[in-house]
């Protein structure tokens, strides 16, 4: 736990008050809450001075009018660093970080369809996941959107 | 005494019919048309059989004993399927191109000899007369993709001619060594001067049999060079977009390659069509193909594919060079 | 070889090369690459809206048939996931039949990859020889299973069948042969000349490159990174069972055929040892329906490399929210940039190097509740299927 303690303190002292919160629920396990301006700061930081160089994925979650994205970073494959910011509904749109990973391009884009969380910045936010002709603004992890809901909407085209 | 012109007239006329239908009968049944699609569905049930059993499988099975009517199954299957031409081909090379792709290879089988040592049509020169044939085969092959309008079949079509400009080159020059063993440019001639007391050509000039089998896979597009139809590639490559008649007619066009294949090499190098004790020649021609089919069918196993840089470097690094080495060779003495 | 304007080529959704249907638009000069654009989402199935409609216990099946290669792979990072969140641990014994179930999947799929790559570059013969020897591994899962694939061995809790004592010669029998058969496929993969010609130096992918565009598996540890899941962030038994992570430094398809090969050889070695060493005791612990509120980050090494599920429970017997990122996708962006400035010959065997799995990487469409059967997601065919109606 030396080395996730370590890591904690350093975020700490470079985010100061952008840090909301920080738990350490077991070895090799930490999930930090920052707030949405902080992100390019504490991603570069975490790939450039704390080495963590690779991202594993982008997750997305419906926390119900807002949407939260959670970006998993590991350090030399081991410590998974889950890295949390929300955005409102009515306006998702987080800064892209694919300048600082550029393998984080196609998760980027699937949290975009299946949320439409927009990333400004990103260099191609065509669908990846979803047809050609699939309605615009419709996106389908959104809980307001139901199963029966959504295959209407497809039976009707 | 007078002459009965009529009578005299009725003999040449009744003589002259008789001839024509035989010479048709030799044409197209043996050992003409009907007689080489027989043996050209038989070469191909050899050439599944024994690639299958190299990796470890049955190969054809249950039509037939063995599996042997395997290939006449297919082709009819084919015949049955529907025949589908690309909106915007050209119409008439679409058309043409299996028709002139099965004819080629018939037509030049005429000049091996198979029944004795001498063919049904034989001529001096007729060794050219072949070489030319594979051009034209490939010239076909090049129209059949260009003109169906599809990427796959444009570049298959490409990678074909590719191929054909750097074989060509050492094929033709290892057939001059038979021809000027036997001081004659006919097929018919070269197989009788391979008769004792001389040997069979593939001791006297083993460096050109080995370069020849190695075009000969080059022009009939099996691996490694079968690269104009590589299968993960390009789809089918220039047969992508034949479908029912044209694609049986295509199949039994491979097939008439591989034999004019095999019985090329039996002819120039294995000794072709000569009798051996009391055996009929035709039996101990069949035995050697069916010995170079085997050859060609070991060789296509063992290989992975080559990629088209590759086999243009190799050809014109190393196969040329063998070649041209060959006929010096046969030009100091040593080769017939 | 240059012919002065490209060509558009594109490769699927069907296409002899792809296994599983997945598009990507060529742009070739020649026979050289320019630009290749990536479209997937042919498999989408709607995996993880499903789970969010059905209880732990029912998506303990579907995570296993997402994919149906890597299905030990997803069933394990559930079930670790779920175990969490509740708070209990897998038995030792239960942990050790993960580690030998997992790395007998591992040599089943590395062994169809070397088939398929063979295939690839019109090797048919190795193809089918590697494939016959499959069989011994596929035949041992039926043995302890009762199935090829989806062996549906993982439950939360712990594993549901046994690896009983009569099991274990028979296990070690097909370990041997097959160890002999990689052996010499190891030969020949570096010796033959032929395979040889098609896979060094093709598809290279340097460090620095493969670290950047987060490349996974045998794809970064053919480019010498040393990252495997089972090595750093251990999980079931692996921090007991002793095995050795590979890597090479050629960076090409033949390191990756050599990763593969070298791991699989590792594989057998570590499922000896956890036969000899297995626990005795029970083999799974009972599990309460609801699972309390909380939120865990689970990962597994599945032969293409790292896999990762994060799980959201809301104290109800259904998930909240539940995300997998399958390793194919991950890969993605590693293989474009291993394609451009290729030649259009080796897009197969470069596409084959990262092992795609595009039913894994593609998840979210429509799912029919009633059925419990997910399909290719065209508008034609969906539109052909309700028109019925």
């Amino acid at each position: 736990m030396e080395k996730e303690n370590e890591i904690v303190k350093k975020l700490k002292n470079f985010l100061k008050e952008n840090l909301v919160r920080t738990t350490v629920p077991k070895e090799r396990r930490i999930f930090v809450y920052i707030k949405k301006d902080a992100l390019k700061d504490a991603v570069k930081y975490l790939v450039k001075d704390l080495e963590f160089k690779h991202l594993s994925t982008i997750t997305g979650v419906d926390l119900g009018g807002k949407i939260e994205v959670i970006y998993h970073m590991a350090y030399k494959g081991s410590i998974v660093l889950s890295i949390r910011l929300t955005v409102s509904e009515k306006n998702p749109s987080v800064p892209t970080i694919t300048d600082l990973i550029p393998g984080a391009v196609l998760y980027e884009r699937e949290v975009h369809d299946l949320f439409g969380v927009n990333f400004e910045g990103h260099p191609d936010l065509s669908p990846l996941v979803l047809p050609e002709g699939w309605p615009q603004g419709v996106y389908p992890l959104r809980k307001e959107h139901k199963l029966e809901h959504l295959r209407e909407m497809t039976s009707k085209k | 005494m007078e002459l009965d012109h009529a009578a005299v007239e009725k003999e040449v006329c009744k003589e002259m019919t008789e001839e024509i239908i035989v010479s048709m009968l030799k044409i197209l049944v043996f050992p003409g048309a009907l007689f080489l699609f027989a043996l050209a569905f038989f070469y191909e049930w050899v050439d599944r059989k024994f690639f299958a059993r190299v990796q470890n499988r049955y190969g054809p099975l249950h039509t037939g004993l063995h599996g042997i009517l395997q290939p006449i199954a297919d082709f009819f299957k084919l015949l049955s399927k529907e025949d589908i031409t690309p909106h915007s081909s050209d119409k008439l090379m679409f058309f043409l191109t299996p028709i002139f792709y099965f004819a080629l290879p018939l037509t030049t089988l005429f000049v091996i000899p198979i029944l004795g040592q001498t063919s049904l049509i034989a001529f001096e020169g007729d060794l050219i007369f072949v070489i030319f044939a594979f051009t034209l085969i490939i010239i076909t092959v090049f129209l059949a993709g260009w003109s169906s309008m599809n990427r796959f079949g444009t570049i298959g079509s490409m990678r074909a001619v590719l191929q054909m400009l750097s074989y060509e080159i050492p094929m033709g020059l290892v057939t001059t060594g038979p021809a000027i063993a036997a001081s004659s440019l006919s097929i018919s001639e070269i197989v009788k001067w391979q008769s004792p007391p001389n040997f069979w050509l593939i001791l006297l000039q083993p460096l050109g049999f080995a370069v020849f089998t190695i075009c000969l896979l080059a022009e009939l597009q099996l691996v490694p060079f079968d690269i104009p139809e590589a299968e993960t590639e390009i789809v089918a490559g220039w047969r992508t977009e034949f479908t029912g008649r044209k694609l049986a007619l295509l199949r039994l066009g491979r097939d008439l390659e591989l034999v004019l294949a095999s019985a090329l090499i039996t002819s120039l190098y294995l000794g072709g069509s000569q009798q051996f004790w009391l055996i009929p020649p035709i039996v101990i021609f069949l035995v050697k193909t069916t010995f170079a089919v085997m050859l060609l069918s070991l060789l296509r196993a063992v290989f992975a594919r080559f990629r088209i840089d590759q086999m243009l470097s190799g050809m014109w690094k190393y196969l040329l060079p063998l070649a041209a080495l060959q006929i010096i060779l046969i030009q100091l003495g040593l080769g017939g | 070889m240059s012919y002065g304007s490209t060509i558009k080529v594109p490769l699927g959704p069907q296409h002899p090369a792809l296994k599983e249907p997945g598009n990507f638009l060529f742009e070739v000069d020649g026979e050289t690459v320019v630009d290749v654009k990536p479209r997937i989402g042919y498999n989408h199935r709607g995996v993880e809206k499903a789970f969010e409609l059905r209880t732990y216990i029912q998506n303990i099946y579907l995570a296993e048939r997402i994919c149906g290669i890597c299905s030990d792979a997803h069933t394990t990072c559930y079930t670790q996931a779920i175990e969490e969140l509740l708070g209990v641990e897998a038995p030792p014994r239960a942990r050790y039949i993960r580690v030998i179930i997992a790395e007998l999947e591992r040599i089943q799929s590395h062994a169809l990859w070397v088939g398929i790559a063979a295939h690839e570059i019109g090797f048919d013969t190795l193809f089918m020889y590697v494939w016959r020897d499959r069989e011994t591994v596929l035949d041992l899962f039926e043995m302890i299973s009762g199935n090829r694939i989806h062996y549906a061995m993982n439950t939360i809790g712990g594993v549901r069948r046994d690896i009983h004592a009569a099991m274990v010669p028979k296990i070690k029998k097909g370990l041997d042969f097959l160890e002999k058969r990689l052996k010499y496929y190891l030969d020949v993969v570096q010796t033959e000349q032929t395979i040889l010609k098609r896979a060094a130096g093709v598809g290279v992918l340097k460090p620095k490159d493969a670290v950047d565009l987060c490349a996974l598996g045998p794809t970064l540890r053919a480019s010498g990174i040393n990252n495997d899941v089972r090595a750093d962030d251990p999980y079931a038994a692996y921090d007991e069972v002793p095995f050795n992570v590979i890597t090479h430094d050629g960076c090409d398809v033949s390191s990756r055929m050599l990763v593969r090969c070298e791991e699989m050889l590792e594989s057998i070695k570590a499922i000896g040892y956890a036969l000899d060493h297995m626990p005795e005791g029970v083999i799974r612990v009972r599990v309460p329906m609801k699972v309390p509120k909380g939120e865990v980050v689970s990962r597994v090494e599945a032969p293409r490399g790292e896999l990762i599920h994060y799980a959201k429970s809301n104290g109800t017997t259904k998930p909240e929210r539940y995300k997998v990122r399958s390793p194919t996708l991950g890969n993605i962006p590693a293989l474009c940039k291993m394609l451009l400035g290729g030649y259009v010959a080796d897009i197969p065997i470069v596409l084959a190097g990262i092992d795609p799995c595009f039913s894994c990487m593609d998840r979210m469409a429509f799912v029919d509740v009633k059925k419990n059967k997910g399909w290719n997601w065209t508008m034609q065919q969906l539109r052909r299927k309700y028109a019925k109606k």
